[in-house]
């Protein structure tokens, strides 16, 4: 089959749905009248929830780490410290999210607008990422040095046995959760389910859109 | 251009065609077909008085029906944040025995589906016949990018195309 008769054959068909489509207008009229968010906007409010959470919670570890820096000890504070920052880092991504939201128009050129959609739904990954680094301070920041001091040797073992197992796993989640590994079996199990389903064809479909801006 | 429902009812009853096409295009299945429907009139009309005139009528609605499209495709939860239910079907079609060859229609939709999410755009556009300038406009590419890429998935599709036919 040739291009004139593929064209030929869309045009036949073009001409065919002129007379069999029919606008329900009663329907159509009721769109106008709907108290609808764009569905770019519907997902701003839970993350400026998120947002302001994370801000609170920040806010309220900084003042604990300010007030108690004197008195702490300190694998309370290095631990809280690392806490606090990762969560600022996470912070910082969903700040950016809400600029791509709001610098966002359906109405814009396909690629450009694809491009800013794809990017705020694939940096989603990156707040997975920082979630799995914070492992380990969840093992240090109750232990002090009169723990340690008075504990036995295989306490001591066990405990910087945990913290080392937590480490490992917090850096290998950070280091290997990215979109190349999509078809390895554990990245499947963890990010298996509807919700994950748009990031991972988020970033499918950012690599066509650069794919399009390197063809010549 | 102010949100006027009248203004905004027959514009789209004037180019409801390139809702349904569009559609189409990227959903296969006809219930997801008709929410994907629902929600490029949505925001259509969200846009309506965001309508900038320095483009046509058609360029701004395919823009949004694109960009809807393929947003669409990636979401699994359909639209869960109106406030209210949505209307039932806006767009029906009525079998009308206008001795279109529907079987090689659907074959081509088959080969189109196959395509990727950006292609299926150009490729709708070039089937619809819009000149490479109003391409290029939609797409937000230059106009010998456009050319370069309506050629390959031209070929493209018609290989798919005499493989099915043939």
């Amino acid at each position: 089959m040739e291009d004139k008769d593929i064209i030929a054959l869309w045009r036949f068909y073009d001409d065919s749905l002129k007379q069999a489509l029919v606008l329900n207008t009663k329907n159509a009229e009721e769109i106008t009248k709907l108290k609808v968010q764009s569905f770019l906007a519907s997902m701003k409010p839970i993350k400026v929830f998120t947002l302001i959470i994370g801000i609170l919670w920040v806010g309220f570890i900084d003042m604990l780490l300010v007030n108690l820096y004197h008195v702490a000890s300190p694998f309370f504070l290095i631990s809280m410290g690392v806490q606090v920052l990762l969560t600022k880092l996470a912070i910082g991504v969903y700040v950016y999210q809400l600029v791509l939201l709001h610098g966002t128009d359906v109405s814009e050129p396909i690629l450009a607008t694809q491009e800013r959609i794809a990017r705020l739904i694939s940096s989603t990954l990156w707040i997975t990422r920082l979630l799995f680094l914070q492992f380990p301070v969840w093992t240090t920041f109750y232990l002090s040095m009169g723990m340690l001091k008075g504990s036995n040797w295989w306490q001591l073992v066990i405990t910087l046995g945990i913290t080392g197992v937590f480490t490992w796993i917090g850096v290998w989640f950070f280091v290997n959760i990215k979109y190349e590994n999509r078809d390895k079996r554990w990245f499947q199990l963890i990010f298996r389910g509807r919700e994950w389903t748009p990031v991972m064809k988020s970033r499918e479909l950012l690599g066509q859109i650069s794919e399009y801006r390197d063809e010549r | 251009m102010t949100r006027d429902a009248p203004a905004f009812l027959a514009v789209i009853e004037a180019n409801k065609g390139i809702i349904y096409k569009v559609a189409n295009f990227y959903c296969r299945n006809a219930d997801n077909r008709k929410d994907l429907v629902q929600e490029i009139m949505v925001q259509l009309w969200l846009s309506f008085n965001k309508y900038d005139e320095k483009y046509s009528i058609t360029t701004w609605m395919y823009r949004i029906a694109l960009n809807v499209s393929i947003s669409f495709y990636r979401k699994e939860n359909r639209r869960d944040t109106i406030n209210h239910p949505m209307p039932g079907e806006i767009l029906i079609l009525y079998e009308a025995d206008t001795g279109s060859p529907q079987a090689e229609v659907e074959l081509l939709y088959r080969c189109i589906r196959e395509l990727k999410e950006i292609d299926r755009a150009v490729i709708l556009l070039y089937l619809e016949g819009s000149a490479q300038q109003e391409i290029a406009e939609i797409l937000g590419l230059s106009l010998t990018n456009v050319s370069t890429k309506v050629s390959r998935i031209k070929q493209q599709l018609k290989t798919a195309f005499s493989n099915l036919t043939t």
